[in-house]
């Protein structure tokens, strides 16, 4: 077959080179070809035998589809990254290859399946970016929303009751119109915290672009981080409560 | 996925639903809440000479975060304070059978436990319990 999936690789290289910090994620993920041994340096190609190579287990979401950890990704160069790549590991093209080469090709296709699934979500985006950068989510501990829950469990009644009145008693207009209202203005809460979560996936950006390795920088990556995570779990309440809302009274 | 039938009959027939007064001084609150999954959980303990003699709980989440929650409640009642600080999510995840990507409801019931219990001991500030 003419088809060398490298070439598109190298091309596109040419044209944006990868993220410094990328690369040395890469080369410390596996750094030998699994097929001739030699360094590999290419992104997923071995340099020398051009042997597809197996995206590693640790390498992070960002690094498999070649972008840096930014939580403001422009949709349109994500998708572009992953058609390329998608086509780059495609089972079609490795139909005369090796098995080895058939079952890396799938493998990767698959991580890279689940990496553009997460990262093309920007909430989905931040929950992983989180994950990443604290080790495990569970390192942040929040307290609880008191006041949220309250709420939230105090609707959860009010929903009950709906369910048990007879819709189009008086009762159950009132009770309508009291949840819509109610549902309402959980959705502009939920719009004021997507904006808040917003302008912390900027400040994320701004700060990992400067790279500043001093005390206030790391000051200031724990305080987006900690709050990045109280309204993500926050979002997630309301949200879910929103939902059920909203199939309730639909 | 199945749910097992204890825990249809827990979410058809929830034990000790509904609240106390949180601010009542023999009664402790553990109001907690799983990011993951959005799931938020009210359980109270109502205390007399040590011992829980009332338990209720509220929950918005999955048919397992109530049933877990439920459970809980029930086993609650009649415990003291020491006793109830012993249970375990691993004992409600045997009693409803909980498969794994349910055994986090059970985690959550188990905070919620815990909360309540830190809450009364909190109120009640190292005084020797029970004498109301």
């Amino acid at each position: 077959m003419g088809y060398t999936p490298c070439r598109l690789l190298l091309m596109d290289n040419q044209q944006s080179p990868p993220h410094p910090d990328t690369r040395r994620q890469l080369q410390m993920a596996r750094s030998m070809c699994w097929h001739c041994q030699s360094e590999v340096t290419g992104e997923y190609f071995c340099d020398r035998c051009v042997k597809v190579q197996p995206v590693s287990k640790e390498t992070d979401y960002f690094t498999c589809l070649g972008f840096p950890r930014r939580l403001l990704l422009d949709p349109q160069k994500l998708e572009a990254k992953f058609y390329e790549l998608s086509r780059t590991f495609h089972p079609d093209f490795y139909q005369t290859k090796s098995a080895d080469e058939q079952t890396i090709s799938l493998s990767n296709a698959a991580v890279l399946n689940t990496a553009y699934r997460t990262l093309r979500d920007s909430i989905q985006r931040a929950e992983y970016l989180l994950a990443l950068e604290t080790g495990s989510v569970k390192d942040i501990r929040t307290s609880p929303p008191a006041d949220l829950f309250e709420e939230i469990l105090d609707l959860q009644d009010t929903l009950e009751e709906y369910r048990a009145s007879e819709r189009d008693s008086d009762q159950g207009h009132r009770l309508r119109a009291t949840l819509q209202t109610e549902q309402e203005a959980l959705e502009r809460r939920k719009e004021g915290m997507e904006a808040q979560l917003r302008q912390l996936f900027a400040d994320w950006d701004k700060l990992q672009d400067a790279g500043e390795a001093t005390s206030l920088a790391r000051v200031e990556r724990d305080r987006i981080l900690k709050e990045m995570r109280d309204l993500l779990s926050n979002r997630t309440y309301v949200n879910n409560i929103v939902n059920d809302l909203a199939a309730t009274i639909a | 996925m199945a749910y097992s039938d204890k825990v249809v009959d827990h979410f058809n027939n929830p034990r000790n639903m509904g609240s106390f007064k949180k601010d009542d001084a023999d009664v402790g609150t553990g109001m907690v809440g799983a990011p993951e999954c959005g799931d938020v959980m009210k359980l109270q303990i109502k205390v007399q000479n040590d011992t829980i003699v009332d338990a209720k709980f509220k929950t918005f989440g999955c048919g397992s975060a109530i049933a877990s929650s439920s459970l809980a409640t029930e086993w609650l009642k009649g415990k003291t304070i020491e006793e109830a600080q012993k249970i375990k999510n691993t004992d409600i995840v045997q009693e409803l059978n909980l498969p794994p990507v349910k055994i986090h409801c059970s985690v959550l019931a188990e905070d919620a436990i815990k909360a309540a219990l830190a809450d009364y001991q909190k109120k009640t500030d190292g005084q020797p319990t029970g004498t109301k």
